[in-house]
């Protein structure tokens, strides 16, 4: 009777070890699931910081290029007045009219360089213009992308 | 009597456990990330610029300029700078017109940048 029940009591042992173990097997495999899934989302997720890491740098870069060209520009500026200890003042009352002429030209190039700046289209000559007399001299970066000035 | 108790005791239990024989419906609790808003505003309206006549007015000339503003039918009177603060004109409009090539700059890489990886992130959430 005694040897009875402790087969008994062995089988139902095992029968329930057995089952524990089932159980935990179907345990660590959903884990694996889950933890798979998290690596291929961390992975994602690296991914896109690494695209976001290179579209910031080129960004930058371009908006560093653009200082630049700004800097240049209000240099050429300065130089357009003063080159060769030119004195705009004593140019325009020896050449009245010329002077004149030229001032209104450049009025009109600043202006148009503002509506550019705004986001004004720019026009097919403005596009095409690659020679020093095609270009717009006040802001030649900005109206003629194509434009490349001589080093 | 007995057998009659026995099927009354059977059926209370059956009436009482009845409901949960197909077993109650899990509620399913889940998230779905509902990207913000696109502001969409359009970029702003190019500038149109008046264009207006520069008169160089000397010592000289000042007679004539009066006389021929005057044949023109404007009024003979001008608002004048010297050439020096022409060169400081010259060089505010430059760095008012770099200020807003700047902001324009500023606003495309914001939403290149921004809308660009929405944009992908719906990708990924396609695949």
């Amino acid at each position: 009777m005694a040897i009875a029940i402790m087969l008994i009591t062995g089988i139902a042992g095992a029968g329930i070890y057995v089952m524990k173990l089932r159980a935990d097997n179907a345990t660590l495999k959903a884990n694996q699931i889950k933890l798979e899934s998290a690596v291929e989302e961390q992975n994602k997720v690296l991914e896109q910081q690494k695209k976001d890491f290179t579209a910031i740098l080129e960004s930058n870069k371009k908006l560093n290029v653009l200082i630049n060209t700004f800097k240049k520009d209000l240099q050429d500026l300065d130089k357009r007045f003063t080159k060769k200890n030119r004195d705009i003042g004593k140019l325009a009352l020896e050449r009245t009219k010329s002077i004149e002429r030229i001032v209104n030209g450049g009025g009109k190039n600043a202006a148009r360089c503002i509506e550019l700046a705004s986001g004004a289209e720019h026009t097919e000559e403005e596009l095409k213009a690659t020679l020093k007399s095609e270009i717009n001299p006040e802001c030649p970066a900005l109206a003629n992308p194509n434009y490349v000035p001589f080093q | 009597m007995y057998h009659f108790n026995k099927i009354l005791a059977v059926a209370f239990i059956v009436l009482l456990t009845g409901c949960s024989i197909g077993g109650e419906k899990k509620i399913k609790i889940f998230s779905v990330e509902q990207p913000r808003e696109k502001l969409n505003y359009e970029m702003p309206t190019p500038l149109q610029m008046e264009e207006i006549y520069w008169h160089i007015i000397t010592s000289e000339n000042a007679e004539e300029v009066f006389k021929k503003l005057e044949e023109s039918g404007i009024d003979p009177v001008l608002f004048g700078i010297t050439d020096k603060d022409f060169q400081v004109l010259a060089r505010n409009f430059a760095q008012i017109r770099q200020k807003l090539q700047e902001t324009n700059s500023l606003l495309e890489e914001y939403k290149k940048y921004y809308e660009g990886t929405e944009e992908k992130k719906d990708v990924d959430v396609q695949n």
